[in-house]
């Protein structure tokens, strides 16, 4: 196996709070890691700061032995890291095709003499990334790539949450980070969207997954390793099963001692 | 020397209404994160409202000194009060959802609307209207230099307005309500404050301080017109951001900042002073771009 | 598309046509105000109706050649009244704002970036016409030198504009256009308030402000300044359709829908910024100087804060981003305070007043922008 990601003694302040506490992290390739701690333990923040959005005070952070640490977002997404957001970060009043096909930035012409008068090479590139678009999306869900052209504030909130897999999916990334996909689900829907990340994992084995989430059997269900913090600090780390061993961990979370 | 000081005192009567007008600016985006840009017709209203006071006065042979400037600013004060509460109940509080750039350009097409309403529906309203002296202008000598009293008596009059103001917003239940509303808006309702109703006391609040405002800038200049507010609404503005949208404090330097910067410019360059306004707006650009959230940095959390 | 749908497009586009002439030609106030309340009727069938739903999907979603539909109205109007002075004016002028809200389109409705300095730029566009009017260079390249130096002053306010979040942005274009006017106001060289005579415009060597005579037919010179708004604005309205269905048009949606999201996508946010402000100045100084060689002489008052708000009053009230809508909105908001005498007087008022009542009920526009979509494209 080899190492994909690591974040090394990675802190962040916010003013007087330490959201990261020298928080250190290693993701090795293909693997799933599960992400869990109460709210404001720093989950979101760890996210926020793999992908350039948060500053970090101290510590770095490396994907595939190249420090990214305080590169602007942009690039860190052309070293092959995305996500999904928590709350959903796409764009309303566009069409589900627009919403994915801008996670294409670096295949895409974005020339102005390509884009207003080479309109011949536009529409050929528009069909190659139409068949792109849809593939992946009928591999969520043949309906939804029905949609394609549908404006996103139609579908219902586990296609928004699969568009967002989507999107961050098309340019083939190798980490990947899912902040609460099953937010704002029913229990039907958070057992068929997992039924979608495993076949996230099984098309693409050597990506590697960092998945933030609340409910335990999500967790046990996907992950390979459980990484638990606290107050911006790693309290406790470890297979599924071991984690839950823990006694702080049955403690915070499972409300018995 | 005298001369200094003659500059530096009307620098800080100009300073005074500055920051009256960026203290408004504070409160609004404090409570509702939007920046009312009517704000400074609002300001020419309260303006015009405290010259139809006084003609009222006249008619009725009651412009007494003192007497006739309390009623002439208790006058702007209602009206701007007033409009405050409209345009907060009406325009500004249903459009919180909106972009940020629909509520402020819907405010500019309110401004535009007070300002052309007072261009066209009051008496020759498009050409300059004299404002009374509402205080005796006597000169006082001060170490050589002449000072205009009623000069002095609006500072002074602007300083007390200030403190008082900051008095309600930290020691007042209503400004209690005020700050929390401002710290988070939905924990407050739940807390039991009457979210809606602590929006519009302080878009009252804060359109009352722009109706002193506007007096004040009568009374110096002695003269108004239709469009006073536009300039003051844009120097206003810039000084709350320059000393750091939400921070009241930050507002008043911002204000004295700027009528320094102003008068410096006079002081200097007499010859150019033809270009006094090309120079504040060429500030304020420059400004904007070294602190782009103000000197005093602004609170600023992206919510991700 | 069926026949009958066909049909019933082609007959709401003849109508709105035959509305536009009647505003813009007509003097008498009843068949003004007559045709604005048939306006109003129309606009809202199209919004309401499906064959209102079904012309404006054509509007949106055909090839380039539908863009031929500007000029054919217009050399309809513009043929038909070919004698009348203050009409051929009106229209031109509607051509040029149109044009100049295309590049406030392509910033505000498209990138999200505002700009309260239209008037500004398109001042700058004037100012540059009259200055090199007596140069002797070709008219057409100081049109586009109207543009590019308009484009260039903004590029002084790029820095700030980029470096400030929202609401200050909005400020500096603000302070920009005030500080414009105060300069032109006290500065001689640009001829002070009183303003700069501009050299018109001369093409393949006629002379604009000859007016076309073939035969018996003798045209208002004002003609000749309706065909080269016609031209101008027909170019860049297919330029900007291609914009808008583009790769950079997704990612100008992406960055202003939300920022943050698309930097993390690796949208490189400021660039698009930086290159939708860029192109919309080029297009409102070029706009600009084709009004101020048109007028022959342009003094600071014509380029006023409250002029950018007009401008802007035209893209919203239209619909934000809609680019055929800017047409209908550019016509109410020039034509038809200049016709109506009852609203002339408070023409700015009225449209203040209209902007609010539309961001407050309806803030899509007259005319919501459509989604876009590429169907035809991939043969759905």
């Amino acid at each position: 196996m080899t190492k994909l990601f690591e974040a090394e003694n990675v802190s962040v302040r916010f003013g007087g709070l330490q959201a990261l506490d020298g928080l250190s992290l290693e993701v090795e390739e293909g693997t799933i890691i599960g992400l869990i701690g109460p709210n404001g333990s720093g989950k979101t923040t760890f996210f926020n700061t793999v992908t350039g959005l948060c500053r970090t005070v101290g510590g770095r952070v490396l994907i595939d032995g190249e420090n990214i640490t305080g590169l602007q977002p942009r690039h860190i997404y052309q070293r092959g890291v995305s996500r999904t957001f928590q709350r959903s970060r796409l764009c309303l009043s566009l069409s589900v095709f627009d919403n994915v096909v801008i996670g294409r930035q670096n295949s895409l012409d974005l020339t102005l003499f390509g884009n207003l008068f080479r309109r011949r090479r536009f529409v050929e590139s528009v069909r190659e990334n139409h068949e792109q678009v849809h593939a992946l999306l009928s591999t969520f869900s043949e309906p939804l790539a029905a949609r394609i052209f549908d404006p996103l504030h139609r579908l219902n909130m586990i296609d928004r949450r699969r568009i967002e897999v989507c999107r961050a999916l098309i340019a083939n990334p190798r980490l990947l980070l899912l902040d609460e996909p099953s937010a704002g689900m029913t229990p039907d829907e958070t057992h068929e969207f997992m039924g979608d990340i495993l076949k996230v994992r099984s098309d693409h084995p050597r990506m590697s997954i960092i998945i933030i989430e609340h409910e335990m059997d999500v967790i046990q269900r996907v992950a390979d390793h459980v990484v638990v913090l606290n107050f911006g600090k790693k309290v406790a780390e470890g297979t599924f099963d071991a984690v839950v061993a823990n006694p702080w961990v049955q403690e915070a979370y499972l409300g018995t001692s | 020397m005298a001369i200094l000081l003659e500059y530096l005192f009307n620098g800080a009567l100009l300073g005074v209404i500055y920051a009256l007008v960026a203290v408004g600016f504070t409160l609004f985006f404090g409570v509702l994160d939007v920046i009312k840009f009517s704000h400074g017709d609002v300001l020419t209203l309260g303006a015009y409202s405290g010259l139809g006071a006084f003609i009222i006065l006249q008619f009725l042979g009651l412009d007494i000194p003192f007497v006739g400037l309390v009623i002439v600013l208790a006058a702007a004060i209602l009206v701007t009060g007033l409009a405050g509460i409209v345009i907060g109940q009406f325009f500004v509080v249903p459009m919180r959802g909106s972009p940020a750039f629909n509520i402020l350009l819907m405010t500019l097409m309110i401004g535009t609307a007070i300002h052309e309403s007072i261009r066209l529906f009051v008496p020759n309203g498009a050409n300059p209207k004299a404002f009374p002296a509402l205080l005796p202008r006597t000169p006082i000598d001060v170490g050589g230099a002449y000072l205009r009293l009623d000069s002095l008596l609006l500072l002074v009059l602007g300083i007390v307005v200030i403190v008082v103001t900051n008095w309600i917003v930290r020691h007042t239940k209503l400004g209690l309500a005020i700050r929390a509303v401002a710290q988070d808006g939905d924990t407050a309702q739940i807390m039991g404050i009457p979210f809606r109703r602590i929006v519009l006391a302080t878009f009252a609040l804060g359109s009352m301080l722009a109706g002193i405002a506007g007096v004040m800038n009568g009374i110096y200049y002695s003269e108004i017109n239709f469009n006073v507010g536009v300039l003051l609404g844009v120097i206003g503005f810039s000084a709350a951001v320059v000393g750091g949208l939400g921070s009241i404090w930050g507002a008043i330097i911002g204000g004295f900042s700027f009528a320094a910067l102003q008068t410096v410019w006079v002081l200097f360059f007499p010859e150019l002073s033809g270009y006094r306004d090309v120079f504040a707006f060429a500030t304020i650009i420059v400004l904007m771009t070294i602190w782009p959230t103000g000197i005093i940095a602004e609170r600023y959390s992206e919510r991700v | 598309m069926p026949a009958r749908k066909l049909i019933a497009s082609s007959a709401i586009a003849l109508v709105s046509i035959v509305l536009a002439a009647i505003i813009v030609v007509s003097e008498e106030q009843w068949v003004i105000a007559a045709a604005l309340v048939g306006a109003l009727a129309l606009s809202f069938g199209i919004a309401k109706t499906s064959a209102g739903q079904d012309f404006a999907a054509l509007l949106q979603n055909s090839g380039p050649w539908i863009a031929l539909l500007i000029p054919a109205g217009t050399l309809a109007i513009g043929l038909a009244f070919h004698e009348e002075h203050f009409a051929l004016m009106m229209l031109a002028t509607v051509l040029i704002y149109s044009l100049a809200c295309i590049g406030l389109n392509i910033q505000f409705g498209y990138a999200g970036v505002i700009n309260f300095a239209g008037a500004a730029f398109f001042g700058v566009g004037g100012y540059t016409a009259a200055v090199l009017g007596n140069t002797g260079l070709p008219s057409l390249l100081i049109l586009l030198a109207g543009g590019l130096v308009a484009a260039a002053i903004g590029c002084i306010l790029i820095l700030p504009v980029l470096r400030t979040k929202g609401h200050y942005a909005a400020l500096i274009t603000i302070a920009f256009v005030l500080l414009f006017r105060s300069f032109l106001e006290v500065n001689h060289t640009l001829g002070g308030p009183q303003g700069l005579r501009v050299e018109g415009a001369t093409i393949a060597g006629q002379e604009l402000f000859m007016g076309i005579e073939i035969g018996s037919f003798e045209a208002s010179f004002y003609l000749n300044y309706v065909l080269l708004a016609l031209v101008l604005l027909t170019i860049f309205f297919l330029l900007a359709r291609f914009l808008e269905k583009s790769w950079i048009g997704i990612n100008l949606d992406s960055v202003r829908e939300d920022p943050i999201g698309a930097a993390v996508f690796g949208v490189n946010v400021a660039y698009w910024r930086i290159v939708s402000f860029v192109l919309g100045n080029v297009l409102i100084g070029i706009a600009g100087a084709t009004f101020a060689m048109m007028q022959n002489f342009i003094a600071p008052s014509n380029f006023t804060f409250q002029q950018s708000l007009l401008m802007l009053a035209i893209i919203v009230l239209g619909g934000i981003g809609n680019l055929w809508a800017v047409i209908p909105a550019a016509i109410l908001v020039v034509v038809v305070p200049e016709k109506l005498q009852a609203i002339s007087e408070y023409r700015i008022l009225v449209f203040a007043i209209l902007v609010v009542l539309v961001l407050r009920f309806r803030p899509n526009g007259l005319f919501p922008r459509p989604m876009r979509h590429f169907r035809r494209e991939v043969g759905q």
